[in-house]
């Protein structure tokens, strides 16, 4: 196997331990000043309605009331999940992709339940004040100016919502699930007409209009900005190409790259990107991918394992040249998130790619750093030999826990063996931790962390699963 | 997902909640249509030549003669007029004022228009405040009702173009 351990050097200027405590800190203030900021702005969603005085003569203006609010929260959370959605760099420095992707997830089902209520509540609340009934008011409605297009907003909801529930998502092909999602930008942009020409809460010449309007053009423009333009920029400055395709393990091939100034790509080790192969059959699939060495400035590689349809078609399809297209870096399983001098990485499945980034790039002492990398058959087991390699040459250690799991996160033979978190790593409370694997493996690893007193802000998972 | 920064999220919220509900009850005390020029209608009655101070010199016919001036440099004629139709978005308005002793004493609409039951139920709640305003300032100088622009706009337009005649 000619694989080659790339610039294994750690750099001459390590950082002292108080500066990555610090820095450290720094990060998880900011992470807590985005959440602040996400509460204020629902907030203020409200508040602009407020500012009006809020009269309630009787039920139909108590739910025309509530019909308002519940837009007003509803579109600014629809914005917020735009926001955390645009790969903004800031973001994803401090949290981190999985993490502000799990956020725009969660956010959801309540956005859509709101924008519900919103058209529920105001037809209601209508016709109620108006004497009519719901068939009579909604037909006036839909006559209202922009009003038809608010209707279609609502259906695209609909539709980006239930195709990303998790029993209808799995039963999708990524593909199809991602063209539908894009259909929420039809739908952000459909629904914003009637907010300002129905809307008594954005009239002309108010703070209250300047303030939404804002609001918009920062979701949207970051989504322009660091979702397309940034990426084709990026990806026509690079220049990268397939170099060759080689087979690693049965169901594992390493893709080399080339292109220009790959070093200079500011992806530190254990950072993804999401990669597009420029082949007829493979162009519609983006691939998120760590490097799996860190680059040179013509070489970079990747490791994918085949689990899916896009995947598999890797190996046949890639010739010499293929151009390939890419958005990133992305994610914080990372040197530079660390507020610890002591590190923990647990790796499993091809999780072991990001984590052999991310050891390559590691400033750590000898004896500091313990890695333990979890497969079911030493066929699964990528990368294993160049993680040992470069954790003997530091002074790290290194173990493998391989056969079929047993009850939690080791392999069953280890756990017969008395192996446990305190026996593998003794001194995890003080301990950075990096988890990379499937989530039915990750998810023991990171509960068995908390539990021996590792908090959350010393934790750093990459998921793989979306 | 920090409990300081739950913590700090709901804080934050809390306060801007109680600053515009502040804000708001405020809009609500004052209601949101108010005068925007300073015209202090002299309500006494016989101010006499209290008007006269008015920069234009020219016409020294109108000013102090009929005794009960407005505050503002022009009089009044007394009788009904009716201003022009003004189509918005939502409908046909026009609005007819009286005029008696020099004052606006009543402000009605002929044609109250709206396109839908929206507009409908907007119009009924704004007609009867841009006509308190109206009395209480003595003029079309008044501010949109907030939550019914084109209402206010074509009420204050229809206005305007009959206390043109009546000048």
């Amino acid at each position: 196997m000619a694989t080659v351990i790339t610039a294994p050097a750690p750099t001459a200027t390590a950082v002292p331990a108080a500066v990555r405590a610090v820095r450290h800190r720094r990060r998880i203030r900011r992470a807590d000043l985005l959440t602040v900021a996400a509460w204020t702005s629902a907030a203020l969603a409200v508040a602009m309605c407020l500012t009006h005085g809020v009269a309630l003569a009787g039920i139909g203006d108590v739910l025309t009331a509530g019909g308002i609010v519940a837009g007003l929260v509803g579109s600014d959370l629809v914005l917020v999940m735009l926001i955390l959605a645009a790969r903004i760099p800031l973001i994803d420095r401090t949290i981190g992709h999985d993490r502000a992707m799990a956020a725009h997830r969660r956010l959801g089902k309540p956005a859509f339940y709101l924008l519900l209520a919103h058209g529920a509540l105001l037809t209601l609340g209508y016709a109620w004040n108006d004497r009519t009934n719901i068939i009579a008011e909604t037909t006036s409605l839909i006559g209202a100016e922009d009003m038809p297009l608010a209707y279609v907003s609502i259906g695209l909801f609909v539709a980006v919502i239930v195709t990303s529930l998790v029993a209808v998502r799995r039963k999708l092909r990524y593909e199809v699930w991602h063209v539908i999602h894009l259909l929420s930008y039809a739908a952000v942009l459909t629904a914003l007409p009637h907010q300002f020409s129905q809307g008594t809460v954005f009239a002309a010449d108010t703070a209250q209009r300047i303030y939404w309007i804002a609001l918009y053009v920062l979701a949207l423009g970051s989504i322009v900005t660091f979702r397309f333009a940034e990426p084709v920029v990026q990806s026509l400055r690079r220049r990268i190409t397939v170099d060759r395709v080689e087979r690693i393990a049965p169901d594992a091939i390493s893709i080399h790259l080339r292109g220009r100034g790959l070093d200079r790509l500011g992806a530190q080790g254990g950072q993804f990107f999401t990669w597009r192969f420029w082949t007829g059959r493979t162009w519609w699939h983006a691939h998120p991918l760590s490097l799996s060495s860190a680059p040179t400035p013509r070489t970079a590689r990747i490791t994918v394992r085949e689990l899916g349809d896009g995947t598999r078609k890797l190996e046949s399809s890639l010739r010499h040249g293929t151009p390939v297209s890419f958005e990133g870096p992305y994610g914080i399983f990372t040197d530079a998130a660390r507020g610890r001098e002591r590190v923990a990485v647990f790796a499993a499945g091809i999780g072991v790619t990001p984590a052999r980034a991310l050891l390559e790039r590691l400033e750590a002492g000898p004896g500091m750093v313990s890695v333990i990398v979890r497969a079911s058959d030493p066929r699964s087991l990528f990368l294993w030999d160049e993680i040992l390699r470069l954790c003997e040459g530091r002074g790290w250690s290194a173990w493998v826990s391989l056969g079929p799991r047993g009850d939690g996160w080791l392999s069953a033979a280890d756990v017969a063996r008395g192996v446990s978190m305190r026996s593998a790593f003794p001194r995890l409370a003080d301990s950075e931790v990096y988890i990379c694997g499937p989530d039915r493996w990750a998810d023991p690893v990171e509960h068995e962390s908390h539990h021996s007193g590792v908090t959350a802000a010393h934790i750093h998972r990459e998921r793989f699963e979306l | 997902m920090s409990v300081r920064g739950t913590l700090g999220g709901v804080f934050a919220s809390v306060a801007v909640l109680i600053v515009g509900w502040q804000i708001g009850s405020a809009a609500l005390d004052h209601p949101t249509a108010t005068t925007s020029t300073g015209g202090t209608a002299s309500s006494g009655g016989s101010t006499g030549s209290s008007g006269s101070t008015g920069s234009s010199g020219t016409g020294s016919t109108g000013t102090s003669s009929s005794g009960t001036s407005g505050s503002s440099g022009s009089t009044l004629k007394d009788g009904s007029y009716t201003g022009k139709s003004v189509q918005t978005r939502y409908g046909e308005i026009q609005v007819a004022v009286t005029v008696s002793g020099g004052k606006i004493t009543d402000v009605t609409t002929p044609t109250l228009q709206a396109d839908d039951g929206r507009s409908e139920r907007i119009n009924s709640q704004a007609a009867p405040m841009l006509k308190r305003e109206v009395l209480q300032a003595q003029s079309a100088s008044v501010n949109m009702i907030s939550g019914a622009t084109f209402t206010s706009q074509g009420y204050l337009t229809s206005l305007q173009s009959a206390l043109d005649q009546a000048a």
